[in-house]
């Protein structure tokens, strides 16, 4: 061992002692009577073939294998610099494979495993979730009231840090300029979570988070300091108007401190003060109830606490609290029911127990593109083995020239790790850049690593390295240890053992067949998705999506009474009808997947409708079915004389009716809002059900109120006015020019929010597009793959058989057997293959059903068209070759070797 | 390929090199022409089966080797038996008057 450090002293030490050997060697030689210069001659010649000695005394002593490493690597390179389209397309190949994992490592890894940067202490930190009965079952919930919050942290004793937050979207500038940013609402004490320090300034403190006589101060992130501020060391003291007031900027954060989300926030704002901004003159009588769920609460345990003292710790605070709330307000369910506990889940949210379908998605293709680097694997195996059994001869003069079959081995492995590990730099470059795109149109505004300096995407890059060049290596190695020395010697480039009537090597095959198995695999699980897809994409949702805006008037703050709220609906309902884009419109409580307005319904003859399920109130202008599209099936929607004072009226979906008079007709029935002793309302309409919180759900029960006789307070958020617009056309299109139409009807203070249908729709349809657009990308590319292995096996074999379809042809073989022999050829390994892929298909498939959208795993549609394209493909990749073998010219091919 | 002959050389040549090294130190070039004196020119060991005995014999700790001047004010690299060495040197002779002994007997049977 000493020898490999001492490497160059020890080199000197052998080169002084052969040198003086030969001095004195050449004195003997002179003094026995030659000339210098024979002497010399002489003495050489005795000594021997001095490199060839040196070689051997390093081998004894060791030293070698280095040596014999670093010239297996050069000699690999001077190999690959003579067949550069051999090694392009093994490098773009291994590219590929290995760039696609490294990706969806980087995805899964941000959803799945890394912690928050900065994050002080990861496996002490936790989000707090709390768990409570409701209808006999167990769930989870995620929003803790402010109150809640200031009641664990007086009373717990377990925690180190505890901290509230809310992610919310603020406006930032004024009048028609003004732009919505991501703004975190922190509590103090977010900041003593991470171990970060402010680029420059300060973070604020626990003083200024106290409301309501906080201080407006504002943080902002490294991005947006860069972006909007040119990271410009002025801007600390400068004001910004976010929402309604002037913040301070008081510091900026640290590169890649993204708080506690995945999403990087743009700027931090102490909880206190964004509370008060937000619900203005309401926010006092808020704070002191227990009534809006609106913040995330994340602790920190301290050192020796287990998980167990935690949450019991935390429960007991939570009960304490929770007897608070039942003394203020007594409509609240009895402890014993509800019994609400705390469970400390995960910092990640995708980890936690109201974890989202993204993150098991992103797993399935993380298996997916393992596949793929499999398929590539078995690619470059193939490319190998074809390079190898090319160069039969040169490995057999060298076996006969004494190299040892290790030895042997030992080269194609070294061989087969360079190409890996070039491959793998050109799938890290390949990460960086097409990852990033990937990245950006799934998951979007979260903070991505750099791909090529990420120590965690750099390991998996270069295990993946080392996992393709073994197996990718397995063939020719395989060969190499097969060959026969003389044979080869003898037949040079052709596959020796079955002379020339063979060409087939059943370990080529097996590869293919491999191949093919797994691109069926994939392209199964692609088809299923985007099926899924379609689906969801066709789904009646029972208003027309692509033709609504949601417009949304956010006050920023400005305290408005009854009476004026009422002017500004009218105002606004007035300006939308002049606006020459706009086809409809109508005010609205309940937006769907986004927020609804809930209310209890109380119906003679049913004891309690909240068994049957939850019931969505949804406040309606005369124009409402008209806007959405919605159908009406019986009855009629409100007319202009549904107004204030008139008869009270409703109109129900058509689940709801069926639900609460299942034998009778529900129009002119009894429903009562809100209380039981409230004035009858009469059903004058039914209408199809609206989907409103899930996709699967097409029996919601959502009742309709006319809006002039909505009171004010069940309006629901009293900051913000909402409309759906209609317009004829595509709704994206005209986002602008809606919100410049509308503008006029608002306060100068206060700004529209206008958006698509589509995009308040996107997040919910978001892990089954992310499903189908990834399954469908790679199982496109283990096609390709598949395809271009399929291809270079059948090439081969024809070039193999060149003599005997010579002959064929000669002897009076008509094209279109030669073809039809070609062809057959490569359906040998196909037509298993796909069998095999389906075979596998058919019983994994029940793993994907939860995560797939109305199609049944085992859906004879897709199988069918897979295994269409497959045989397409197969017909293709075979039939080029085919279409070469048959422009043969039979005297060549006989002639040839 | 003489590969087999190098072989049987190998496991005879660190016997000589071991015997002579005990008998006095020296370097590798006089120790060519001692195995051929000694030898009566019946062994002629050149430098490429030499060295590499040498440096095997150095790596496995039976020979050690330092670098001296010579009266002629000539740097030398002197090689020298270790106590290690000299037990193998004296298992080795055993092993081989055990096996030519045999090999004798055998000869001697017609």
């Amino acid at each position: 061992m000493r020898s490999l450090v001492r490497r160059d002293a020890v080199e000197r030490d052998m080169n002084d002692e052969m040198r003086l050997h030969l001095e004195r060697a050449v004195e003997r030689l002179v003094e026995r009577g030659l000339s210098p210069a024979d002497a010399r001659a002489e003495a050489r010649r005795e000594f021997g073939n001095v490199g060839y000695i040196q070689e051997e005394a390093r081998d004894a002593r060791g030293v070698r294998w280095i040596d014999e490493i670093l010239r297996d690597v050069r000699y690999a390179i001077r190999g690959l610099r003579r067949k550069p389209g051999f090694a392009l397309a093994v490098i773009t190949t291994l590219a590929l494979g290995i760039g696609a994992n490294a990706t969806m490592f980087g995805i899964v890894d941000r959803l799945l495993f890394r912690p928050p940067n900065y994050l002080a202490a990861p496996d002490r930190s936790h989000r707090i979730y709390f768990a409570r009965f409701i209808d006999g079952s167990e769930r989870f919930g995620q929003s803790f009231q402010y109150q809640r919050f200031l009641d664990l942290r007086r009373s717990s004793t377990t925690m180190e840090a505890l901290a509230a937050y809310s992610a919310r979207r603020l406006a930032v500038g004024s009048g028609e300029n003004s732009r919505e940013i991501r703004v975190g609402a922190a509590s103090a004490s977010l900041w003593h979570l991470f171990d970060a320090r402010p680029v420059i300034g300060r973070f604020f403190t626990v003083d200024e988070d106290g409301e309501p006589n906080g201080a407006r101060v504002v943080v902002l992130s490294f991005g947006y300091w860069e972006s909007q501020y040119a990271s410009s060391h002025a801007v600390l003291g400068t004001t910004i108007t976010i929402g309604p007031a002037s913040y301070t900027v008081i510091g900026v954060a640290p590169r890649g401190f993204a708080g506690v989300q995945l999403e990087t926030p743009d700027a931090f704002i102490p909880i206190g003060m964004a509370a008060v901004d937000d619900l203005g003159s309401d926010w006092t009588r808020e704070r002191a109830t227990y009534a809006l769920n609106w913040l995330e609460l994340y602790g920190r345990r301290k050192p020796g606490v287990t998980v167990e003292g935690a949450n019991a710790d935390l429960s007991a605070a939570l009960r304490e609290s929770y007897l608070k709330q039942i003394a203020l307000d007594l409509r609240a369910a009895p402890i014993g029911i509800l019994k609400p506990r705390v469970v400390l889940g995960s910092v990640l949210a995708e980890r936690g127990p109201r974890r989202s379908a993204d993150a098991r998605v992103a797993t399935w293709l993380l298996g997916v593109t393992g596949i793929v680097l499999l398929i590539a694997c078995a690619n470059v195996g193939n490319l190998l083995l074809a390079s190898a059994l090319g160069r039969r001869r040169e490995i057999a003069v060298r076996v006969a020239l004494g190299v040892s079959r290790g030895r042997l081995i030992g080269q194609l492995l070294i061989e087969s790790m360079t190409l890996a590990a070039l491959g793998a730099f050109a799938g890290l470059v390949l990460t960086q850049s097409g990852g990033q795109l990937l990245r950006r149109v799934l998951l979007p505004s979260v903070d991505w690593p750099n791909a090529i300096t990420d120590r965690r995407i750099a390991l998996v890059a270069t295990l993946s390295a080392i996992i393709a060049g073994l197996l990718a290596s397995v063939t020719p190695v395989v060969q190499a240890m097969k060959t026969d020395v003389i044979s080869a010697l003898k037949t040079g480039g052709r596959d020796g053992k079955k002379g020339g009537t063979g060409g087939r090597s059943s370990l080529r095959d097996a590869l293919t067949f491999v191949q093919v198995t797994l691109s069926v695999m994939l392209l199964i699980g692609a088809g299923l998705f985007v099926r899924s897809v379609v689906n969801v994409s066709h789904l009646r949702l029972g208003y027309d999506a692509d033709r609504m805006l949601l417009v949304e008037t956010h006050l920023r703050g400005v305290a408005m009474d009854p009476v004026q709220k009422l002017a500004l609906r009218r105002a606004l309902m007035e300006r939308a009808a002049t606006t020459r884009d706009i086809e409809s419109a109508t005010l609205v409580c309940t937006v769907p997947f986004y927020g609804t307005c809930s209310g209890g319904v109380f119906v003679d003859g049913v004891d309690s409708t909240n068994r049957l399920g939850e019931f969505v109130k949804q406040s309606a202008s005369p124009t409402y079915f008209a806007t959405t599209g919605t159908r009406l099936l019986r009855g009629r929607a409100f007319l202009a004389n549904d107004r204030a004072g008139g008869p009270l009226v409703v109109v129900v979906s058509d689940a709801m009716a069926r639900a609460l008079w299942p034998a009778a007709d529900a129009l002119g029935k009894c429903v009562r809002v809100r209380s039981a002793t409230a004035p009858c309302r009469t059903v004058v309409g039914i209408v199809e059900s609206e989907r409103l919180a899930n996709m699967d759900d097409d029996a919601s029960f959502v009742y309709y109120v006319p809006d002039a006789q909505t009171t004010d307070v069940e309006w629901g958020d009293p900051q913000r006015v909402r409309l759906y617009v209609r317009v004829r056309g595509d709704a994206a299109a005209y986002t602008n020019a809606i919100r410049s139409g509308l503008q006029s009807a608002i306060p100068a203070s206060a700004y529209l929010v206008v958006r698509p249908m589509a995009s308040v729709l996107a997040p919910v349809t978001r892990s089954w597009r992310l499903g189908a657009w990834l399954f469908a990308a790679f199982g496109a590319l283990a096609l390709i793959l598949a395809a271009i292995g399929l291809y270079s096996v059948v090439a081969y074999s024809v070039a193999q058989r060149t003599h005997e379809i010579g002959v064929r042809i000669a002897i009076g073989a008509r094209l279109g057997d030669v073809t039809g022999l070609v062809v057959r050829d490569g359906f040998r390994v196909v037509v298993p293959g796909v069998a095999m892929g389906m075979g596998v298909a058919l019983a994994g498939g029940r793993w994907l059903r939860p995560l797939l959208f109305q199609v049944s795993s085992r859906d004879p549609w897709v199988f069918a068209a897979v295994a269409a394209v497959l045989i397409a493909v197969a017909l293709l990749a075979s039939w080029l070759p085919a279409a070469r073998a048959c422009r043969v010219d039979p005297a060549t091919a006989l002639r040839s070797d | 390929m003489p590969r087999s002959k190098t072989a049987l050389l190998q496991g005879t040549l660190d016997l000589i090199v071991l015997q002579l090294l005990q008998a006095e130190p020296t370097n590798g070039y006089d120790l060519t022409l001692r195995i051929q004196a000694t030898s009566k020119d019946v062994l002629n060991v050149n430098a490429g089966s030499l060295y590499p005995a040498l440096y095997r014999l150095e790596e496995r700790g039976l020979i050690r080797a330092e670098w001296e001047s010579t009266e002629k004010g000539r740097r030398a690299k002197v090689y020298s038996l270790t106590a290690g060495g000299r037990k193998h040197l004296a298992d080795e002779r055993e092993t081989w008057q055990r096996f030519s002994g045999a090999l004798a007997a055998i000869l001697r049977t017609t």
